[in-house]
């Protein structure tokens, strides 16, 4: 069918969809560019830095660093004594650096990552199993699991974590580093599964019963089934039941602050970015610019695997 | 307008009744198959999250700490919260946060659904683009927020007060808790829209063009198209969300905190509560007890007289 284009309509339709756009991302577009600004520029309301600074930037990523705080007569000491051995020089070197001033952002992250990345592929793989017993077979109670499942998301955070935290305490798990490490993993994987098992029950029920009908014909199991047929269809789905469930781990503030509370060594990014906004080192191109590089990753992740995502989310709706 | 018919489909494989009587070997191997495949997650929930939820409701009778006896005070706590007025400055902070935050989350994706769903260029890059503030931790745009509300430096007074001169003076909005609330949905609203509507516009795009071309036939304006076919058609799951924002903003925690620490909605409050000063973890189980009660009225209410279900 063919339309005739009003030129005004479609000129405010531009600016609708310019101010969505500009709605959605100008905290991002004010985070990269207070990130960049010098302490001077920061009253300019122009988004665009006057002089460029990485400075804040280069301190998280520990890139140049070495040397920045020794003074300048240790130098010329270490020079001026080639027979000490390099163990005696970097334990030298060690004690202008890491006064706790800085921000351990490095740390920080493999925190995060190792967190998020394991309680998504737990959550994950036990919710490929579980969605396939109850989107597909037929047995008693299955149908309460299935409203179970969902009568879980009432529960918010803060109802588990009181009774959650004394059983971990009175276990003895949050004495030992590990011990807190496995119940924050574990935490995680609770919180995720229940989204993870809903979303990929919806997919699996859009998979064809034919197919698995014919593959069992040829005398396939239940199990190759799932493996052979479901997962390689759901690739996308499950993909993005993965990213979802590590966005979670990835964003989880509430358990975190409340476990690591004693270990500095396990803080996540966002306590270990919570700690830093309330102390003496807060300044705002240092936040800004760990603000940018929590969300890189993130974002980054999501965009390359965008289109398998969105689609895989609209699919559910799509397919019969 | 010609009438709409809607076929119902037979129903799916899974949901077919289960015959119990004289089930076949396969029948029952499936059943014990299903059980085993089930059985971690269903394990794994019980243990996890249930049975703390029924431990909390347990603890809220005592007076404990971290580690050690409970001490059985009875309705001691209850009586301590409901007492408190500043558990009733929590619950009407909730209440205003749960539904302008609801509201305009709903309404917001809306209508972004909608112009997504119109053709025009560069659209699929538009698309992602406004994905973003879902998909960013809370903890790395909560900064970006402060510093835009910011009374020195933040691009919201130079815009309203330098500019515009709509305030007399430079002043934090993010201080006082009058306002920081606003900010706080605001927040919530960026923050979420995006979920609501990527779930619209997959339904969106599920409608059959052919509705809308036969009712262009018909001579319907545009309102009537989006009255007599979209509004129908994204019914149920526009309702579903609104429940899903509704359970989820009412339990939110990270959102608000992490922003501001002026707005004490019921999660935040608990934390508070609980985990610092005294640490009163019993008043706090309490607490949580109550804001689940509370949640659980909420829903009843919204499913029988705004759903009628």
């Amino acid at each position: 069918m063919v339309k005739k284009k009003n030129p005004l309509k479609s000129f405010g339709f531009f600016l609708l969809v310019l101010a969505i756009v500009a709605f959605s991302i100008f905290p991002f577009v004010q985070m990269l560019s207070l990130s960049l600004k010098y302490q001077w520029d920061w009253g300019n309301p122009s988004l665009i830095p006057r002089k460029i600074n990485l400075e804040a930037y280069k301190e998280l990523l520990n890139i140049g660093q070495d040397l920045k705080n020794v003074p300048e007569s240790v130098l010329t000491l270490l020079e001026e004594t080639p027979e000490l051995t390099s163990q005696q020089r970097a334990a030298i070197l060690a004690k202008y650096q890491s006064t706790g001033e800085v921000f351990p952002f490095l740390r920080y992250f493999g925190n995060s990552l190792l967190l998020s990345l394991s309680a998504a592929l737990f959550s994950v793989c036990l919710a490929i199993f579980g969605a396939y017993s109850f989107s597909r077979l037929r047995y008693r109670g299955r149908s309460v699991i299935q409203r179970g499942v969902l009568f879980v998301y009432m529960f918010g955070g803060i109802l588990l974590l009181i009774p959650l935290y004394r059983l971990f305490a009175s276990m003895g798990l949050l004495s030992t580093p590990t011990g807190t490490f496995f119940g924050l993993l574990v935490v995680y994987m609770v919180q995720t599964l229940p989204v993870s098992l809903y979303m990929l029950g919806n997919y699996f029920r859009t998979v064809p019963f034919s197919l698995e009908e014919a593959a069992m014909l040829e005398g396939a199991s239940r199990m190759g089934i799932i493996m052979k047929i479901i997962i390689p269809l759901s690739a996308s789905a499950i993909a993005t039941v993965y990213i979802y469930s590590f966005m979670i781990a990835w964003n989880e503030y509430l358990f975190a602050s409340v476990f690591l509370k004693n270990y500095k060594m396990l803080y996540t990014l966002p306590i270990g970015l919570k700690t830093l906004f309330v102390s003496k080192n807060a300044i705002w191109d240092r936040i800004m610019s760990a603000s940018m590089l929590t969300a890189v990753p993130v974002m980054a992740l999501f965009m390359s695997i965008q289109n398998k995502i969105t689609g895989g989310m609209a699919a559910g709706g799509v397919k019969e | 307008m010609r009438e709409l018919k809607i076929r119902k489909p037979a129903l799916p494989h899974d949901q077919q009744p289960i015959v119990l009587a004289g089930m076949n070997a396969r029948a029952l191997r499936e059943q014990r198959f299903g059980w085993a495949l089930v059985f971690p997650s269903v394990f794994i929930i019980l243990a996890l999250i249930l049975y703390p939820v029924v431990y909390n409701i347990y603890l809220s009778f005592f007076e404990f700490k971290l580690t050690g006896d409970n001490i059985f005070v009875g309705l001691r706590n209850y009586l301590g919260v409901i007492t408190d007025s500043e558990f009733h400055l929590a619950v009407r902070a909730t209440l205003v946060y749960v539904v302008f935050s609801t509201v305009g989350t709903t309404l917001l994706g809306l209508g972004v659904a909608l112009v997504m769903n119109k053709k025009f260029p560069l659209r699929s890059f538009v698309r992602s683009l406004i994905l973003l503030p879902y998909v960013a931790p809370v903890i790395s745009v909560v900064f970006s927020w402060q510093f835009i509300f910011d009374p020195v430096n933040g691009i919201f007074m130079d815009v309203f007060h330098n500019k515009l001169g709509l305030f007399a003076e430079r002043f934090s909005l993010i201080g006082s808790p009058d306002t920081a609330i606003w900010v706080a949905i605001l927040f919530g609203i960026w923050k979420n829209f995006p979920f609501t509507y990527l779930m619209i516009l997959s339904r969106l795009q599920a409608i059959d063009e052919t509705l809308y071309e036969a009712a262009e036939v018909d001579g319907a304006s545009g309102w009537q198209k989006f009255k007599s076919i979209t509004l129908p058609e994204v019914y149920f799951v526009v309702s579903a969300l609104i429940l899903l924002r509704v359970i989820w903003n009412f339990n939110k925690f990270e959102e608000v905190y992490l922003l501001t620490s002026n707005v004490k909605v019921l999660s935040v409050y608990t934390y508070l509560k609980a985990f610092t000063g005294t640490m009163d973890l019993g008043q706090g189980s309490t607490l949580a007890v109550l804001q689940f009660v509370i949640l659980i009225g909420f829903i009843l209410f919204y499913v029988k007289k705004v759903l009628k279900w």
